[in-house]
């Protein structure tokens, strides 16, 4: 009974919860802007992995391989810390001497985005080879080129069949912004983490942080999963 | 229009088309027949540089096609219908119809609208303008598919088996269709089983077979007096 006594989760609650708000903007913005990042690579590396261009077609596997063999985490550390490092080494190299260095939210978006763009990709690829060949044919025969028929025609088929399946991307997206406490982004987890560490309040902190978490992912998921229904029984 | 002279396309190691020859005049409809593989489709498919000829020369309008010609152009001028329709499904019919005349042609949306209005009224369509592909029978989806066709202006159409994907009780509208374009003036060159409209409205027929043009001439030549075996035992098998 008594150490049931020392829970204060009204007190947690009043000091953590404003906070938290302010955490949820910021992961957010790291979603959106990471998964339009990760959108608009996928696509790219996508299409030049559809190109005939062997030269293209290798570099992308190469990379693909990289970015899928190595964990996101070590990736968003990899960006944050090395790659600065990296460029300020390279500008020395050409007798430039400068200081680059990025800021967390940046670095975060950018690991967000590369690394799910990678894994997007294979999903875009694999929609773009679904959609029947007839319609770049009838396409190109009404005097389209070769990328008019596939940015106009064949692309905007192949997003809206795999629309399920980029959501769960994104729902999984806003959890993984949890990672992006490592490089110093203010999200929930970090704010968590300082918070119960001042206070000693674990047990509630770290309550609020996972209930944080749901209070997106479970409205969101069931938003994606009620877009599949839609698009199911809507399927012209 | 066109001037084929020993056309032949390869695709690997298979010979899909030997030997090609033959004119196509302005205004002419030339149905083409033969047993599936004779390569009739490949054959149609080389006019609009769909698959570029491995070897021999195609002319239309006396430029050659090869793989450096602007085969846009040439597309904008010679219109493709195609035996599974390929209507775009996320559009409406009408946005169907006037998407390319906008796109390419820089049409102004009234007036590609009011195109593609009196398109469907020739196709008898045009209460369907609003709807989606999917929702039209085969016969609707084809006959939107000339309409689409038709409203870039082209010289002339060709018809890669526009009723074989068809019920059978569909397929009177879209010959019906096709005949009424024919008599229009319009030129033609269908890839077709339907010997009945071969018989009736092509000006020429031509009976390929293995990457040859077996025999050809006017149909009542062609289908009441056959020279060539090979025909002779197609037109037994279809007749």
């Amino acid at each position: 009974m008594n150490t049931l006594m020392q829970l204060h989760f009204g007190k947690a609650a009043e000091l953590l919860v404003p906070s938290l708000m302010h955490g949820f903007g910021v992961v957010i913005q790291a979603t959106v802007l990471g998964f339009l990042l990760a959108t608009i690579i996928g696509m790219m590396i996508a299409i030049g992995r559809l190109s005939s261009l062997k030269i293209i077609k290798g570099i992308l596997y190469v990379f693909l391989e990289i970015i899928r063999g190595t964990p996101l985490l070590v990736q968003l550390v990899y960006i944050y810390y090395v790659v600065p490092l990296l460029i300020n080494l390279l500008a020395s190299l050409f007798g430039y001497k400068i200081d680059m260095q990025i800021a967390p939210l940046t670095a975060g978006i950018l690991g967000l985005g590369v690394n799910y763009g990678c894994y997007m990709s294979e999903v875009i690829r694999g929609a773009i080879i679904a959609v029947d060949s007839g319609q770049t044919e009838a396409a190109l025969v009404l005097g389209f080129g070769k990328y008019q028929a596939l940015f106009r025609i064949v692309i905007p088929q192949a997003l809206r069949s795999i629309i399920p399946s980029l959501g769960n991307y994104l729902v999984m997206m806003v959890k993984d912004t949890s990672l992006l406490a490592y490089v110093a982004v203010n999200e929930l987890l970090l704010r968590t983490q300082s918070f119960a560490s001042q206070t000693f309040f674990t047990i509630e902190s770290y309550t609020y942080l996972a209930l944080a978490y749901l209070v997106i992912s479970i409205p969101l998921s069931h938003l994606v999963k009620f877009i599949e229904y839609k698009l199911k029984t809507n399927r012209r | 229009m066109f001037n084929i002279y020993k056309l032949g396309k390869k695709f690997g190691d298979l010979d899909v088309l030997k030997s090609i020859s033959m004119n196509i005049e302005k205004g002419e409809v030339v149905c083409i027949i033969g047993p599936s593989g004779s390569g009739k489709s490949t054959f149609l498919r080389c006019l609009n540089l769909l698959e570029v000829p491995t070897s021999g020369k195609v002319y239309y309008n006396g430029i050659i096609l090869d793989a450096d010609l602007d085969s846009k152009k040439l597309r904008r001028e010679v219109g493709m219908v195609f035996q599974r329709f390929n209507l775009f499904p996320m559009f409406t019919v009408l946005k169907n119809i006037t998407y390319a005349p906008i796109h390419i042609n820089h049409m102004k949306k009234e007036a590609a609208r009011e195109l593609a209005m009196s398109l469907l009224e020739k196709v008898g369509l045009a209460d369907k303008a609003d709807v989606y592909p999917a929702t039209l029978s085969g016969g609707q989806q084809q006959r939107v598919a000339i309409a689409r066709a038709l409203a870039m202006q082209p010289n002339m159409l060709l018809f890669d088996e526009p009723t074989s994907a068809l019920d059978p009780e569909l397929v009177g509208d879209v010959l019906e269709v096709m005949k009424q374009l024919a008599a229009d003036g319009m030129t033609m060159v269908v890839v077709t089983h339907e010997m009945g409209f071969a018989r009736d409205v092509a000006d020429r027929v031509i009976f390929m077979d293995k990457g040859y043009i077996v025999e050809e001439g006017p149909p009542e030549k062609i289908f009441n007096n056959p020279k060539h075996e090979r025909t002779q035992a197609f037109l037994a098998r279809v007749l």
